[in-house]
């Protein structure tokens, strides 16, 4: 069977900065796949090139085998996407949202309102009726974008930073619809600043680092890479020590670059 | 994978009906949420007052080419006809591309963020031909060619179904002419350079457009040296429109007019038809080249590498030590601080300092024409042109700063500084604007201009600056919008909402009418000084009320942070 996600030689340059350079990504079906990453590695910038939203500079992406950019809408039929600004319509209603989202990706009416119904009380806003999406809480607007997101069930499933903002409750229950969504086979790509969620949800990791990928693999293989293998308590560490040994030590927060004294008036 | 393509019709039907959400829960509530009472009862009113002036800017063209259209056949002008559509064509693109559609400020979505779902090329065409079309531009450009269409009807019935096939078939060239040119011109203006290239270019167009209509020729010659009849009166743009006739007639208005005056010649209006549509097809070309580069992800913006350079620099600076007395001291410098960055946000937007060029320039072309003559209303009529402008920007002063202005909401600040400084800005800028036009006007005026005059219009501007001051304040507060300067009509949203730009045009304009019975009466008394009695008067008025604002313009904030974040913040 192909790779869910498959890029070679993946590259984005804006202007003479590269944000994106030669990533391999390879994700199997059904995989749970974590995107990490710090601040301006080009996590987002990578989703948008497997969404079809931005065009590589150079490079190939095969999404369920089929090359991205020759075969864009329709694969795009395949994929649903919560992307880093949500992108939602601020003067709709929720129900208004995702029915459109719905019709959009094809779905007859019915089952559009049907889907629209379910999904509104999975993610608790079935009660916020009056409401314009412009007028819910960041977390609310999260939800509703995860909600169109699945709506039209797609076979592979981009996730940036999804669970930002969102309560511990709703998290939970969130999660819980994932994993239930890669038993059934279902690729999710996540990206996300909370290691911790992605160490507890995700089976395979890829880190990228100044536009790089530096590591890629299932979490026991990157322990092991971090710590060369050794160790009888390697299988233990947490994913934010392996991530941060991995590309910490070429940070820009590292205990050489700031020296004890810097910020000295803070209390 | 093709057959899992959703149907064309099911998706074009769901885009229609988010359009039409959209507009209902436009007028259902505002985005702040419900409108009150007197908020509607002051945009019902502003629009009541303003509406018939902007109806006279419709109809007024729209009538003038149903009879150009009849006086072309019925007295047997052919030129005027094509006179008439090169002259629509030119105004429909000049609208289009000096950003004057009000369609950027109606609540509507970026068609953009439809690329997302599975839609083929040929449907994102379409829907980005037709998605906010209903511009100004559009509008008047379609009425005056079914005006015009008509007039050739009432003047000959017989030629009606050409008129109707060539200038529809016009219609729609222009309309893609408009794409394209939009969609170019956004590619041009993603980028800071292009914009400052393209601001300059733009403002000399338009002042060299006016030297044009105002320059006069002694003689005009006519193929191989003839004159024109009285050609002294005639200015030389018509002369050479004249001479460049032939060369119309391979573009898209020579080929609607022929489509109507060839009708004799049924082979005539068909080739002259099919070149017209070839026309249309190139602009849609045009158009669809780009936005398919769009499409398949292009992207429009500024370049990331001068932030990711700057990341260097901003490190550097940071490592300064910052001396305990210097912290302490910048809690009491604020204003300085604040206007620091006022000044900061103007210079690097070229376009809006651009801008301001434009209607000092006006003014001194205004000011040598009849205009010039009449000293009681030449200098208070040129201020208040200088100052319409760059005086909307004062209704949304917290709208350049987005999610920015959480800072202020959470700084320990107070936030009559910020409101002061912003005026401050707008004022130093109305200011000078002003004071250009002032030293324009009193030195192009054919007749001197009277000191109580001076002053009193020193007055007057100065009840008008703190009159929209207050109330412009109040509006930023109560109904702010985000705004992103610095893009082109298509993408970016209007600086203010449209009843607060309404609000500024009738205090400006209204304030300025007032000054005709005060003149008249001061004449009838013989008080020349009248004025400045009644101006003196309401400026101290306007400078009590904007003192009264300022009092309590913190609570007022407090009161109205949950629309400012819902609006600045927002989605």
């Amino acid at each position: 069977m192909a790779p869910a996600i498959e890029t070679a030689a993946l590259t984005r340059r804006f202007g003479d900065f590269t944000a994106v350079r030669d990533v391999a990504l390879r994700v199997e079906p059904g995989q749970f796949y974590g995107f990490l990453g710090p601040n301006g590695a080009g996590k987002s910038t990578t989703i948008k090139m497997l969404t079809g939203l931005l065009a590589p500079t150079s490079g190939t992406i095969r999404i369920l085998g089929e090359d991205l950019t020759a075969n864009s809408p329709a694969l795009k039929q395949q994929i649903g996407v919560v992307p880093e600004g949500m992108a939602l319509f601020g003067r709709l209603t929720a129900r208004e949202y995702l029915r459109f989202v719905g019709r959009m990706y094809g779905l007859d009416r019915d089952t559009a309102g049907q889907r629209t119904e379910e999904l509104l009380d999975f993610m608790s806003l079935a009660g916020e009726d009056r409401k314009l999406v412009t007028d819910f809480s960041h977390g609310m607007q999260k939800k509703l974008a995860l909600a169109a997101a699945v709506i039209h069930g797609p076979r592979v499933l981009f996730l940036d930073e999804p669970f930002e903002g969102v309560d511990a409750v709703a998290a939970g229950t969130l999660k819980a619809m994932l994993q239930r969504m890669t038993a059934r086979g279902v690729t999710i790509f996540l990206t996300s600043h909370v290691l911790e969620i992605v160490e507890r949800l995700c089976t395979h990791i890829g880190i990228i680092h100044r536009g790089e990928l530096v590591a890629q693999g299932s979490i026991e293989e990157l322990r092991e890479r971090a710590h060369g293998g050794a160790g009888e308590l390697n299988g233990l560490r947490p994913l934010e020590e392996i991530f941060l040994e991995i590309v910490g030590t070429e940070r820009d927060g590292s205990e050489a670059a700031h020296p004890p004294e810097e910020l000295s008036w803070l209390s | 994978m093709a057959e899992l393509m959703p149907p064309a019709g099911v998706q074009l039907a769901a885009v229609a009906w988010l359009r039409w959400r959209i507009f209902v829960n436009g007028l259902r509530t505002g985005k702040s949420g419900n409108r009150s009472a007197g908020g509607i009862v002051l945009a019902i009113g502003l629009r009541m007052l303003l509406w018939p002036i902007f109806a006279v800017w419709i109809l007024g063209p729209v009538a003038l080419s149903g009879y150009v259209g009849w006086s072309a056949i019925a007295n047997d002008q052919p030129m005027w006809l094509l006179a008439l559509m090169t002259g629509i064509g030119f105004l429909w693109q000049f609208i289009g591309v000096s950003g004057s559609n009000i369609a950027a400020a109606m609540p509507t979505f970026d068609p953009a963020s439809l690329l997302r779902f599975p839609l083929p090329f040929g449907r994102y065409l379409l829907l980005r031909l037709f998605l906010g079309l209903l511009t100004p531009s559009t509008v008047v450009g379609c009425l005056a060619l079914l005006a015009a269409a008509i007039g050739v009807g009432v003047a000959r019935p017989a030629l009606l179904p050409f008129a109707f096939a060539g200038f529809g078939l016009y219609a729609l060239a222009n309309v893609f002419c408009a794409r394209m040119i939009g969609i170019w011109l956004d590619r041009v203006l993603a980028r800071r350079r292009g914009r400052e290239i393209f601001g300059g270019l733009f403002a000399i167009v338009v002042v060299s457009f006016q030297f044009v209509q105002f320059g006069r020729v002694r003689h005009v010659h006519v193929g191989h040296g003839g004159h024109v009849p009285g050609s002294q009166q005639q200015s030389w743009i018509i002369a050479t429109a004249i001479r460049s006739a032939h060369a119309m007639h391979w573009l898209p208005p020579g080929f609607a007019a022929d489509s109507v005056l060839h009708s004799a010649s049924v082979a005539a209006v068909a080739g002259n038809l099919v070149l017209l549509a070839l026309w249309t097809a190139l602009f849609l070309a045009g158009f669809g080249v780009r936005l398919h580069r769009q499409f398949l992800g292009e992207y429009l913006s500024d370049s990331l590498a001068p932030a990711a350079r700057r990341s260097t620099t901003a490190r550097q600076a940071r490592v300064r030590p910052l001396p305990q007395q210097q912290a302490m001291r910048s809690r009491f410098s604020l204003l300085p601080a604040l206007l620091r960055k006022e000044w900061l946000t103007l210079r690097s937007n070229s376009g809006q300092l651009m801008g301001l060029l434009t209607p000092p320039i006006f003014v001194w072309i205004v000011s040598r024409g009849s205009f010039g003559s009449h000293p009681d209303y030449l200098l208070s009529g040129a201020v208040a042109y200088a100052i319409l402008g760059p005086m909307s920007a004062a209704y949304n002063v917290f709208g350049p700063e987005g999610p920015g202005v959480q800072l202020y909401l959470l700084a320990p600040l107070r936030l009559r500084d910020v409101v002061l400084a912003k005026n401050i800005a707008s004022v130093l800028i109305l200011a000078a604007e002003a004071a250009l036009a002032w030293v324009i006007a009193v030195s192009a005026s054919k007749a001197a201009i009277a000191p109580a005059t001076q002053a009193a219009t020193a007055l007057w501007l100065i009840f008008v600056l703190l009159a929209n001051l207050t109330v412009g304040t109040v509006r930023s507060i109560q109904a702010p919008r985000k705004f992103a300067a610095g893009q082109s009509n298509q993408m970016r949203s209007a600086p203010t909402g449209r009843t607060s730009a309404l609000l500024a045009v009738a205090l400006v304009l209204g304030s300025l009418l007032l000054q005709i019975p005060v003149i008249r009466i001061g004449r009838h008394l013989h008080e020349p000084w009248l004025g400045v009695w009644v101006f003196g008067a309401l400026a101290l008025a306007g400078a009590a009320g904007y003192a009264m604002l300022l009092m309590n313009v913190d609570a007022m904030m407090l009161r109205n942070r949950d629309v400012l974040e819902r609006e600045l913040c927002g989605v």
